[in-house]
């Protein structure tokens, strides 16, 4: 496709609390191989109340250029002052692309990017490689998983978004970003929605996607109490726990633990599905971990089509037994 | 208050999608098309903010012939009327143009019925492709607020007062109107039909509008070229264990894991 003279990369990187998403810094990784096959660079994009953490963080993590946007306007949730900043530097910058986090507000930004500027958006990419030094090849996940599209955008510029721990953060390099800050005045009028009250309800960090081991549990734990077996069991292996979709919706575990579909991809050596039937949605999130274990009693449960050890029977039963043999051979290790 | 509620027809999210082996393309035979369960959430949402604030409940889908089904099965849980947005000029359309194409319906219907549609409700992705771009691209369009994720919705003195989902919690945000939202998964679950309501939307009547009452939108302008579609990986299925008790199966699962040194 022709990119004109278009070749630079802009990519948002999303905080939440000062924090950069780890989506986000994941981004600058195909934003790095489409850059680099354009013969462009690759601008990183702050914007928030306060980004100096996240400029100094951002440093040798291989973009150019990191250009910094800051005012009390831009504090998280107020998309509407976002968009604007966000579609102000795509026009200073006319980059061949624009890349974000697959992030609610990645996914807003984007979409109305592609609105305003009738251009091409892609959402949730899972990987990226060039045809050629000017078509990039994305691969997005159809139908819960079930099946996988190579698409190309047909126009240039184009924005995507893409899901969190399906890039590689990018290899820290000692090479030196030239910082710049932009002001931006947001005009009143574009302004449409505020924020009234944030409330947090989750206060522990729940990081899936980099735990060696996951467990995680499904509709078939029956009862919030019933899903501690799970946390239990994450517990003794130092894993981290993981839900699906109606595990989560039962209000058993917080969001922050969903695997799968419109939750996280992770890949962890060890992953322990308890209770899970096997949904595409949910397999498509957890297929590329390295041992696959799965307790349900259901003896054709789809789940058990791809573990590498499948227990058939109850979870109830399994779950605490197992808890108390590893915690034994932990302690006759020691 | 007048509310519109956008809504997709897609093959049955419980069902695993295979490759036809002729043609390669998504095998989609004999999946029953469902309405996307997000805009079911969008739908029920809607209906309960009419029931405690008055108005009406306006459904539209672009979509093919046979979305009359989806459109109906959304008049028996509580939407008054209903309109397909079906013409050949639209297949194929990329979805800022599916948005388009929307905000250009929205305008003729506005027209034509002389109502003012004061919140638009899509949900916020559909189980078919899920990009979940329609809401925020519509709302570019018409140049209004838009509000994203939300899991519950009230009237509040200057428009509505929206509670956002967020990754560790929610947002309280206000908008004014007209406004689009696009609905999460709210605490309860949408109604059922009954069998009066069902026979009862059967008979209504689907208008249909088409280029020529919302204009010629160029469609594929920038839709995603599709170069290759093929089914993941299959995993090898390993070893069952099913031994006489559950501590058994448990006691040699362990087993396995020590041997294969992950514990």
């Amino acid at each position: 496709m022709n990119f004109g003279n278009k070749k630079d990369i802009l990519v948002f990187i999303e905080q939440n609390g000062g924090k950069m998403l780890k989506a986000g810094i994941e981004s600058i990784t195909p934003a790095i191989t489409l850059g680099h096959s354009l013969g462009g660079k690759v601008t990183a994009l702050l914007i928030g109340t306060e980004n100096q953490n996240s400029v100094k963080r951002l440093q040798g993590l291989g973009a150019d250029k990191i250009v910094s946007v800051e005012g009390p306007s831009f504090s998280d949730g107020c998309s509407d002052a976002f968009f604007y900043a966000l579609s102000q530097m795509a026009e200073k910058y006319d980059p061949a692309a624009v890349l974000a986090a697959d992030s609610p507000l990645g996914r807003e930004l984007t979409a109305r990017l592609s609105a305003l500027k009738s251009v091409s958006c892609i959402h949730g990419a899972l990987s990226l490689h060039m045809q050629d030094t000017s078509t990039p090849v994305w691969t997005l996940q159809a139908y819960g998983g079930s099946i996988m599209n190579d698409v190309a955008p047909c126009t240039a510029p184009f924005t995507a978004t893409v899901r969190s721990g399906a890039f590689r953060k990018p290899e820290a390099s000692g090479q030196k970003a030239e910082i710049t800050e932009e002001s931006v005045t947001v005009p009143k009028d574009v302004i449409r929605s505020q924020v009234i009250k944030s409330v947090k309800e989750i206060s522990e960090e729940i990081n899936l996607e980099d735990a060696k081991a996951v467990v995680s549990g499904g509709r078939g734990m029956g009862s919030k109490e019933n899903f501690k077996l799970v946390e239990e069991l994450a517990d003794v292996l130092g894993g981290v726990v993981g839900a699906t979709r109606p595990a989560i919706e039962s209000g058993w575990v917080s969001r922050a633990h969903q695997v799968g579909q419109s939750g996280k991809t992770v890949k962890p050596a060890l992953y322990i599905a308890c209770g899970i039937s096997g949904a595409v949605q949910h397999i498509s999130g957890m297929e590329g971990s390295g041992y696959i274990v799965a307790v349900n009693k259901d003896e054709d449960a789809p789940i058990f089509d791809i573990a590498d050890a499948g227990i058939v029977g109850d979870a109830m039963q399994v779950l605490p037994v197992m808890i108390e043999e590893i915690k034994k051979r932990k302690t006759g290790a020691n | 208050m007048e509310i519109l509620v956008c809504i997709k027809q897609v093959p049955d999210d419980s069902v695993t999608v295979h490759l036809k082996a002729n043609t390669g393309e998504a095998d989609l035979d004999g999946i029953s098309p469902v309405v996307n369960a997000f805009d079911t959430y969008a739908l029920e949402m809607a209906v309960r903010l009419k029931e405690s604030s008055g108005g009406a409940v306006t459904v539209i889908s672009v979509g093919p012939e046979g979305t009359e089904n989806a459109i109906k099965s959304c008049l028996a849980v509580g939407a008054d009327s209903g309109y397909l947005i079906n013409d050949a000029a639209f297949n194929n359309a990329g979805a800022p143009e599916k948005s388009k194409i929307l905000a250009s319906s929205v305008k003729y219907l506005e027209k034509s019925t002389g109502k003012h549609f004061d919140i638009i409700f899509c949900g916020k992705e559909a189980t078919d492709y899920s990009y979940g771009q329609a809401g925020p691209q519509l709302a570019e369009i018409m140049k209004i607020g838009v509000v994203t994720d939300l899991t519950d919705i009230k009237k509040a003195d200057a428009g509505v007062c929206c509670k956002q989902e967020t990754e560790d919690g929610y947002r309280t945000v206000q908008t004014g109107l007209p406004c689009v939202v696009t609905v999460s998964k709210p605490a309860y679950d949408p109604r059922y039909p009954t069998i009066r309501s069902k026979l009862a939307a059967r008979k209504m009547e689907i208008p249909v509008l088409t280029s020529s009452q919302i204009g010629n939108i160029t469609a594929a302008k920038t839709a995603n070229i599709t170069l290759r579609i093929y089914e993941p990986p299959k995993r090898k299925c390993g070893v069952k264990i099913k031994e006489k008790t559950c501590a058994d199966s448990a006691c040699k699962a362990v087993g396995m894991l020590a041997d294969a040194k992950l514990l």
